[in-house]
């Protein structure tokens, strides 16, 4: 029978679905029309194909030195040109690209992994905890992020899983603190209310509520803390602590490159040029999702 | 601005600070121990008699808490002690000439950053939506996307270079540092390649509130009132638009001290971040220490300086 | 809106404006003296990469260090520009007794240090006992024979408790002698060489036994020049003494050296006049690659580069003590001498040269010996057979000495990436033995001092090797690298046979005699297959054309009293 209070709650329900699936079906909408989101996009899953192949296939091999004359600029057959040691440098961009995907991706893993449970935990618990927390991460936010990775890189080794390790413990805060803010908004509001006086579970709450609602602008976070952590590669690198050789990473390439900035610009340039515009594809993205996503647009 | 209740606010704070010092220096000092003797220079390998006399001459043989105690009463003093690689050279003195250094270039990079920042960030909104915001806020994301080594290198490569070849001499770059205040022409150069990623995210922050405080009442109402579209833009608009900049300086200023450790080696800069970048591959874990309690405490103190700015932008904002 | 866009541009302009006139003009220092030729500011800068470690004799043992002492500093011999041992302080080579093992110099009268005080022979007593005590981690132990060392050098606190060699005596002020335990071929030698032979001024090391070396007020020498300015990690000077007691008087009146990060950005200002010659103080080697195929390219810089060799030979060391070293053991045959040797065949030197070394530029193939070529000792071009390329045989060595090849699945190549060549060299060998054996090698770069602090403690399995010869003489070598004694032996590998030979041609006193032993010590190394020899260094030096009197020799810089700057 439809009572009042029956048809309110159905409605309430539709409502609250619709709003739901009308921010992520509008998010898409907006996005697939800032052109230069989608042109990252595509670029950035052409990096990923070119990552994957890389791992098959390379028109040379990455290590083989002296296959043509030491600096020798782009020709036929070494369409980017060889590096200081006669090196193919299109075959090793392509190898670079896993590397700086790994490191992109790898910081961002451990990121939200650290940054969402600590964020939750002090975000919906509040009180005490939540002011631990805070603490710690006020802390982490005055610490110059660069210098203490190299330190760590230092002390524990320089290996990948390090690196990303040194990287991530600098970042965490970022997206703790965004869930942090996301957890307290989101649990004042009504349906979280509605859960709780029904008696939910935290649990519950907090993987049905609170988590799908703060994923949009986590997932913009996580977008965005790609491009810095590959660009805290580079820099370690750069300084002469990133990934062993002769594993190529962008990073390393330009700085191998850089002395010989005038006799050779190619050697540098690939690199640079292959790191700019993924660190710009993957912040173009970024922006792209965070405009998408956000609820005060009218479009 | 400086009240009673103000004077007590800074005073907490400093003494925060020292606070702040204290730990960050025991944290790494804990963090980073080790032993010394991994100062040579070449293929010779240190009698033992001549390791043990360099551990007692750096009071390393002593038990980890003894010398904990010893490094603490050291920095309430003062004293940073002295550098692993290089004897005799006292760590205080040595970081705080290279601080000097560092706060030039930093200076200007500042400079550099806002200037060229608010500026961009200006135009940007006030020509939203045409060509002109189309390129500044491209020219920032490129910015911003660039490693600042990549920056650096094609500036060196033009500054000091080219156009000492193309003008056959008259004009070029001079890196280095000469005396204990530099020069002018070899603090611009770094200052730009350090600022400019800031720079670029400076003006999109600037061009974002800028966007928003023009679309507020308050300014329409300035601009019905018939007061010229500059006046209102400069008096009302920017002043608020600055907050989120203000709120931008403090990590304006651990960006710097962190793009410095990179770009002062380009340039041959001797400051701080040369020493740490050495210091780090050199395993002079002392000047290690050192650097980072220096760093501590400028970050803290910068800090301090944005909430006393808070003061000043914002009336209502008061200690 | 149009006035508001200008306004705004206005604002920018002065940024612009102020950028370009901060970009200076520099002019090239020191106006022309028409009747000498000579440039009226007769100042010579250089930059070095890396800092000063100590200029205390008793303390220095870096490379840089070492050359800028020379200028500091006198002993009672020094090396001239042909790496001769001829008097310096001391009026002529020493009387030695029939025994060998009495030493007499006659001092010169007229020597006396830059603040004015005579040089006495006790002041030598002083000099050599402090080193003795104090540079153990230099080069004191080149004063291991003299009588009265072994006592000396293990006095704890020198300064407060100055314990003099009982082996030295002063019969006047200005006569020395010394006495040895045994008679020592190289002892003068040793004396020419060592930094540990300077003499100082006790009045002025008693001031303040660390530090006097680092302020100009007690930075105090016999040496032509001084130091007037000192300021760590950024800069030093130094000024000609007046009236020096030596010769030749110098003419070049102050030495300024910049402490520079990186030698290209040296390399760029000297190519505009701000540095007069680059390369001095040990940074020959530094040098960085690019720049120099681009000098050589260039008509008229070309003519200002020079190229020395210098006595350095690096190679790839296996271990021969850890026990989890997959090439320990099996001298002159057997699996383990399989697996080395294979390592080495596997290496094409000319590759390895042409891409890690530009081509030959910055060195050479080591093919006769790890001892470099040029100095005494060294065995002949290609007499190493380790140096041979030989895949065929490589392959079937590593067969053999590896037939699963579970030894050579894991393997890690340390090194210090604080020179290029390291490097270069490192990723050659490890791309070449993946090429050509099929073996991958994983690099791990790890720090300078690290590096050496654990090489010479023998933490690694596989790692590069190097030396520089302090004089021309192989026991410089063998002592240090290649028996069980030797403090840089950072393999441990011993050789009974090899052991013998050197100790007999030790005790030679006649360098010549002990030439084929020394030689013959080498050859049976190569049978052992207990290394890769690599490269030898070469040093490329750059100098403006006005200046007259530079350059270097295999061993070390020429001296700054010898040189002069020209008018330009």
């Amino acid at each position: 029978m439809a009572t009042a209070p029956g048809i309110t709650e159905k409605f309430i329900e539709e409502t609250l679905a619709h709003e739901q699936t009308s921010l992520w079906g509008d998010a898409w909408r907006r996005l697939r029309r800032n052109r230069l989101a989608l042109a990252s996009t595509v670029f950035l899953t052409l990096l990923i194909l070119v990552a994957i192949v890389a791992q098959f296939w390379t028109p040379y091999t990455y290590y083989a030195e002296g296959i043509a004359p030491i600096y020798q600029g782009p020709s036929t057959q070494h369409l980017l040109g060889v590096d200081d040691f006669g090196r193919d440098i299109l075959s090793r961009i392509m190898l670079g690209a896993q590397v700086s995907l790994k490191v992109g991706i790898g910081t961002q893993v451990i990121v939200i992994a650290v940054g969402v449970v600590v964020g939750l935990l002090a975000g919906f618990y509040r009180g005490f905890l939540d002011t631990i927390i805070s603490t710690v991460i006020n802390i982490f936010y005055g610490i110059p992020d660069l210098l203490v990775a190299l330190t760590l890189v230092l002390l524990l080794g320089r290996s990948l899983g390090i690196i990303i390790f040194a990287i991530a413990f600098t970042q965490w805060m970022n997206m703790a603190r965004l869930v942090r803010g996301q957890t307290l908004a989101l649990r004042e509001r009504e349906f979280v209310e509605a859960a709780r006086s029904g008696g939910a579970k935290a649990n519950r709450i907090i993987f049905r509520h609170i988590l799908p609602n703060a994923l949009g602008p986590m997932i913009v976070q996580a977008t965005i803390g790609v491009p810095m952590a590959i660009l805290f590669e580079a820099f370690l690198s750069f300084l002469g602590l990133g990934v062993p050789p002769p594993t190529p990473s962008w990073g390393a390439m330009a700085a191998d490159g850089f002395h010989a900035i005038r006799i050779s610009p190619h050697i540098v340039l690939a690199p640079a040029i292959a790191l700019s515009l993924t660190l710009m594809a993957f912040n173009f993205l970024g922006d792209g999702l965070r405009d998408a996503l956000d609820p005060r647009q009218k479009r | 601005m400086f009240t009673r209740g103000a004077l007590l606010y800074i005073g907490q704070r400093l003494v925060l600070i020292v606070f702040t010092a204290v730990a960050v220096s025991s944290i790494v000092f804990l963090g980073v121990h080790r032993l010394p003797g991994d100062a040579l220079l070449n293929e010779r390998r240190p009698d033992p008699a001549a390791e043990a006399a360099l551990l007692h001459y750096y009071h390393l043989d002593l038990p980890l808490a003894q010398q904990y105690v010893r490094y603490l009463t050291g920095i309430l003093h003062g004293d940073l002690g002295e550098s692993y690689v290089n004897r005799g050279v006292q760590i205080t003195p040595l970081l705080l000439r290279e601080a000097r250094v560092s706060a030039e270039v930093g200076a200007a990079a500042i400079a550099f950053t806002i200037g060229l920042g608010v500026v961009l960030g200006v135009i940007a909104a006030v020509r939203q939506n045409t060509w002109v915001d189309y390129l500044a806020t491209t020219t920032s994301v490129i910015g911003y996307s660039m490693p600042n080594f990549v920056i650096a290198s094609l500036l060196f490569l033009l500054f000091g270079v080219f156009l000492y070849q193309w003008t056959g001499g008259a004009v070029y770059y001079n890196s280095g540092w000469t005396g204990s205040w530099g020069t002018l022409d070899q603090i611009i150069v770094p200052g730009f390649a350090l600022g400019f990623p800031y720079a670029s995210i400076v003006a999109r922050l600037t061009r974002a509130s800028m966007l928003e405080v023009i679309r507020q009442d308050y300014v329409r109402t300035a601009r019905a009132k018939g007061l010229t579209a500059r006046i209102v833009i400069i008096r009302h608009a920017l002043r608020n638009a600055l907050i989120p900049v203000v709120t931008i300086l403090g990590p304006l200023v651990i960006g710097i001290v962190t793009g410095s450790v990179v770009i002062e080696n380009i340039f041959g800069i001797p400051g701080l971040g040369k020493e740490f970048a050495t210091s780090i591959l050199n395993r002079d874990y002392n000047i290690v220490i050192g650097l980072f309690t220096f760093y501590a405490i400028i970050i803290a103190l910068a800090n301090l300086l944005v909430d006393l700015l808070y003061t000043v932008i914002d009336p209502r904002i008061r200690y | 809106m149009s006035d508001l866009f200008v306004g705004k541009l206005r604002a920018v302009r002065p940024l612009a404006v102020m950028g370009a006139i901060g970009i200076l003009v520099a002019a090239c220092g020191g106006t022309s003296t028409a009747n000498t030729g000579l440039a009226a500011d007769q100042t010579l800068r250089f930059p070095s990469d890396s800092t000063i470690g100590s200029l205390d004799p008793a303390q220095i043992n870096a490379e840089t260090d070492v050359e800028l002492y020379q200028n500091l500093f006198d002993g009672l011999l020094k090396f001239d520009d042909t790496l001769k041992a001829v008097p310096d302080i001391a009026t002529k080579l020493p009387d030695i007794s029939s025994d060998g093992l009495t030493y007499t110099f006659k001092l010169n009268p007229n020597a006396k240090f830059s603040n004015g005080h005579p040089v006495k022979a006790s002041d030598f007593i002083y000099s050599f006992s402090r080193a003795a005590a104090e540079g153990q981690d230099a080069y004191g132990s080149n004063f291991d024979h003299v009588v009265g060392y072994d006592e000396v050098s293990t006095t704890k606190d020198w300064a407060h408790n100055q314990k003099m060699m009982s082996g030295m005596s002063a019969p006047d002020d200005h006569t020395l002698v010394i006495k040895l335990t045994s008679p020592w071929g190289v002892f003068n030698t040793e004396l020419a060489l060592s930094s540990a032979a300077q003499v100082v001024d006790p009045t002025v090391v008693n001031t303040d036994d660390t530090n006097w070396w680092a302020t100009p007020a007690t930075a105090v020498g016999t040496g032509p020049y001084k130091m007037v300015a000192y300021t760590p990690k950024q800069s030093i000077q130094f000024d000609a003494v007046a009236n020096w007691w030596g010769s030749p008087q110098p003419t070049v009146q102050h030495v300024k050296i910049d402490f520079i990060g990186d030698m290209a950005q040296g390399v760029a200002k000297y190519e505009q006049g701000g540095y007069d010659l680059i390369g001095y103080g040990g940074m020959g080697s530094d040098t960085p690659i690019a720049d120099i195929i681009r000098i050589k390219n260039d008509p008229v810089l070309s003519k200002q580069l020079k190229f020395v060799n210098k006595v350095r030979t690096i190679w790839v060391q296996y271990a021969f003590g850890r026990p989890d070293s997959v090439f320990k053991g099996d001298l002159e045959s057997g699996p383990a001498h399989d697996l080395r040797m294979a390592f080495s065949l596997a290496i094409d030197r000319d590759q390895m040269v042409n891409v890690a070394c530009a081509n030959g530029i910055t060195c050479s193939a080591a093919t006769g010996g790890l001892i470099t070529k040029g100095l005494k000792g060294y065995v002949g071009d290609n007499s190493d057979p380790l140096a041979k390329f030989d895949v065929t045989t490589a392959k079937a060595l590593l067969k053999s000495g590896d037939p699963t090849g579970a030894k050579t699945a894991h393997l890690t190549y340390y090194y210090d990436p604080n020179k290029a060549i390291y490097k270069a060299t490192a990723e050659n060998v490890a791309s070449q033995w993946k090429a050509n054996l099929g073996i991958t090698v994983s690099l791990q770069p790890v720090d300078h001092a690290t590096f050496i602090k654990n090489y010479t403690h023998h933490q690694y399995n596989l790692f590069r090797e190097g030396w520089q010869a302090d004089y021309d003489h192989p026991q410089d070598w063998f002592d240090n690298l290649f028996i069980k004694a030797g403090g840089s032996n950072g393999g441990a590998y011993t050789d009974p046979k090899v052991e013998d030979l050197v100790a007999k041609a030790d005790a030679e006193p006649v360098l010549d005699k002990a030439i084929p032993d020394y030689v013959a010590a080498s050859k049976q190394m190569m049978a052992d297959a207990a290394y890769a020899p690599l490269a030898y260094f070469k040093g490329e030096f750059l100098f403006k054309p006005y200046l007259q009197g530079a350059g270097s020799n295999n061993f070390n810089d020429f001296y700054w009293n010898e040189m002069k700057i020209g008018s330009h």
